[in-house]
C-alpha cells in the first residue's frame, strides 16, 4: 500500500512536470534527499526514479526552460574541477574498486549542484526548491522527533522508517542537518508565497523547528548539540536588541526547565564531551585524523575515496576516576584498524589530499561570503526585496552550522550539501540577474548602437 | 504508525505545494523591468540580447 502511495506520488509530480519542468527538479530532490524507494518493498521500489528524475530535469531543461542570460559563477566552475578531480583521484585510488562506490554517488551530487543553479531563474523557483527539501528532510526529523517524546531516542537505538545507515538516515547526519536547516525553516515562517505565513504555516514550521531540536536529544548524537549551540549563537544576529533580551532570557528559561527532562541515556552522552579521552569513539577520531595528516604527507594528492580502509591506529584511552585530588588515571591501549574519519575535513585530506580540500574549502568560504555580501547589500531592502537578506542569512547560517556539524562527521560530499550550495549559487546568480535588469537598464538604452556598415 | 503520519503530512505538502506550483505562472517566468508585455513564450537558443 505504501509503495503504491510513493508511486503514486511520484508519478503525480512527474505529471506536474510535463506542464512544469521544474518538477523535475523537484522530484529529484526529494528522490534524492529521502530515498522513498528505501521505504518501499515491492517490485515498484526497484525503479531507477532518481535516475529517471535526473534525466527528465535535463531534460526539462534543454527543451523547455528559458536559457537567456544564464550565468555561470565561478563556484560552478569550482565544483566541476573539484568532480574532475575527484575522478582523478578515483582512477589512482589505493583501493578502486571502494573507491568506485562512493564515485558513483559522490559525481552525481557534485553534478546535480553544478546544474541546479542553472534552473534555478525565479524567486519561486528558489522558494520551492528550499521547502521540498525542507519537507523531504521533515519527514525523518517528524518521525524523530515524535519517537524522541515517546521514547528518549538514544544512540543508533532511534528508528529513522530506514533501518539502514545510509544517506541522511544516520544519526549524527540528520541531527547536524536538522539544525542546519532551522534557520531556513524560520525564513519560511515570514517570507514564504506558495504557503504564505499564516498561523497554520508558522504552527507547522515552530513544530518542526522543535523536532529538529529534538534530534541531537533522539540519536544522543554530540555533534548536534555543539549545532545546536552554534544555532543560539548565529540568531542572535539578526535580532534587535530589545528580542535578543528577551531570546536570551527565555533560551535560560527554557534550559533551566527541559533538563530535567532530557533522557540520562542524553545528559550521560553530553557529559562525555568534556572527557572525551575516555571515550573510544571521541579518541579513536582524534588518532584517525593523526594518521591522516600522517598520511598525507607521503600522498599529498590524496588516496582516493575510502582511503581510511588502510589505517591501523593505536591510542591510550585516559580514564580519569575519582575527585581531582586522589584521582586514579587508567590508561588502556587500544587498537583498531580501517576507522572511518568521521570528519569531513579530514574526509577531504586523507582523500583528496591538499588540493581536494583545498578546493572543496575554497567552495565553502567563497558561498559564506558570497551570503554575507547579500545579506549587507540587501539589508535594509524593502517590499520586494525584502526576502533577499533574510534569505541570504538563512543559507549562510545553515552552512555554517552544516560545516560545525562536519567537524565530527565525514559530510564532506553529501548530496545535501550539494544542494544547499547549488541553492546559495542559484539564489545569488538571480539577485545578479535582477539587479542588472533594474539597474544597468538606463544605461543600456542610452548606449550607442555599434555602427555596422 | 508515527511513519505513516510523518509521510503523510510532508508528502501532503509536498503535492499540494506542486498543485499551487502547477497553477503560478512565476514559477517559470518573472516579468522583468524590460518587459512592457510579455515575451513570447518560445525562445530560440542563443538568441543575442536586447
Amino acid at each position: 500500500m505504501r509503495d503504491l502511495i510513493f508511486f503514486g506520488f511520484i508519478a503525480t509530480l512527474f505529471g506536474i512536470g510535463l506542464k512544469r519542468p521544474f518538477l523535475f527538479v523537484l522530484a529529484y530532490v526529494y528522490i534524492d534527499t529521502l530515498s522513498p524507494q528505501l521505504m518501499m518493498y515491492t517490485a515498484l521500489g526497484s525503479i531507477p526514479y532518481s535516475l529517471i528524475a535526473a534525466a527528465l530535469a535535463l531534460l526539462g531543461f534543454i527543451a523547455a526552460d528559458d536559457k537567456r542570460d544564464v550565468r555561470v559563477a565561478p563556484r560552478q566552475i569550482m565544483l566541476l574541477m573539484l568532480l574532475l578531480y575527484c575522478w582523478y583521484t578515483t582512477i589512482n585510488a589505493d583501493f578502486p574498486v571502494e573507491a568506485q562506490f562512493k564515485w558513483n554517488w559522490v559525481w552525481k551530487a557534485i553534478a546535480f549542484g553544478v546544474f541546479l543553479p542553472l534552473t534555478l531563474r525565479t524567486r519561486l523557483r528558489i522558494e520551492a526548491l528550499l521547502l521540498f527539501m525542507l519537507l523531504s528532510v521533515g519527514a525523518i526529523i517528524i518521525v524523530g522527533g515524535i519517537k524522541t517524546l515517546a521514547s528518549g531516542g538514544g544512540y543508533g537505538a532511534l528508528n529513522l522508517m530506514v533501518a539502514n545507515n545510509t544517506g541522511l538516515f544516520e544519526g549524527s547526519i540528520i541531527s547536524a542537518v536538522a539544525i542546519s536547516v532551522v534557520p531556513i525553516l524560520l525564513w519560511f515562517t515570514r517570507h514564504g508565497t506558495i504557503f504564505p505565513p499564516d498561523w497554520r504555516v508558522k504552527l507547522f514550521c515552530y513544530a518542526l523547528v522543535f523536532a529538529c531540536l529534538l534530534m541531537p536529544i533522539g540519536t544522543s548524537a554530540r555533534t548536534g548539540l555543539l549545532c545546536v549551540a552554534l544555532l543560539g549563537v548565529l540568531l542572535l544576529r539578526d535580532m534587535r536588541m530589545k528580542t535578543r533580551v528577551l531570546y536570551l532570557s527565555a533560551i535560560a528559561v527554557v534550559g533551566l526547565v527541559a533538563v530535567p527532562f532530557l533522557p540520562s541515556k542524553f545528559t550521560q552522552r553530553m557529559e562525555t564531551i568534556k572527557t572525551y579521552q575516555a571515550d573510544a569513539s571521541a579518541s579513536t577520531r582524534i588518532a584517525v585524523w593523526k594518521w591522516t595528516i600522517d598520511y598525507v604527507k607521503s600522498n599529498p594528492m590524496g588516496g582516493g575515496f575510502e582511503a581510511y580502509r588502510q589505517n591501523h591506529i593505536r591510542y591510550d584511552k585516559v580514564a580519569v576516576e575519582g575527585a581531582s585530588n586522589n584521582a586514579t588515571v587508567e590508561r588502556s591501549l587500544e587498537v583498531d584498524r580501517a576507522r572511518a574519519y568521521h570528519s569531513a575535513y579530514f574526509e577531504m585530506l586523507g582523500e583528496q589530499g591538499y588540493p581536494g580540500l583545498a578546493l572543496w574549502l575554497l567552495i565553502q568560504l567563497a558561498g559564506l561570503a558570497r551570503m554575507e555580501i547579500l545579506r549587507r547589500r540587501y539589508a535594509k531592502a524593502t517590499a520586494d526585496d525584502a526576502w533577499i537578506a533574510p534569505l541570504a542569512s538563512a543559507l549562510q547560517h545553515a552552512h555554517l552550522i552544516y560545516l560545525l556539524g562536519a567537524a565530527f562527521v565525514g559530510i564532506a560530499l553529501n548530496p545535501f550539501l550539494f544542494m544547499l550550495i547549488g541553492t546559495q549559487i542559484g539564489f545569488d546568480t538571480y539577485v545578479g540577474r535582477k539587479r542588472s535588469e533594474t539597474g544597468w537598464q538606463p544605461m543600456r538604452r542610452q548606449r550607442p548602437q555599434p555602427a555596422t556598415a | 504508525m508515527i511513519d505513516n503520519f510523518a509521510l503523510a503530512i510532508t508528502h501532503g505538502l509536498m503535492l499540494l505545494a506542486a498543485l499551487r506550483l502547477w497553477h503560478r505562472d512565476d514559477l517559470d517566468r518573472e516579468p522583468g523591468p524590460r518587459d512592457d508585455a510579455p515575451p513570447p513564450r518560445a525562445q530560440r537558443w542563443g538568441r543575442p540580447r536586447a
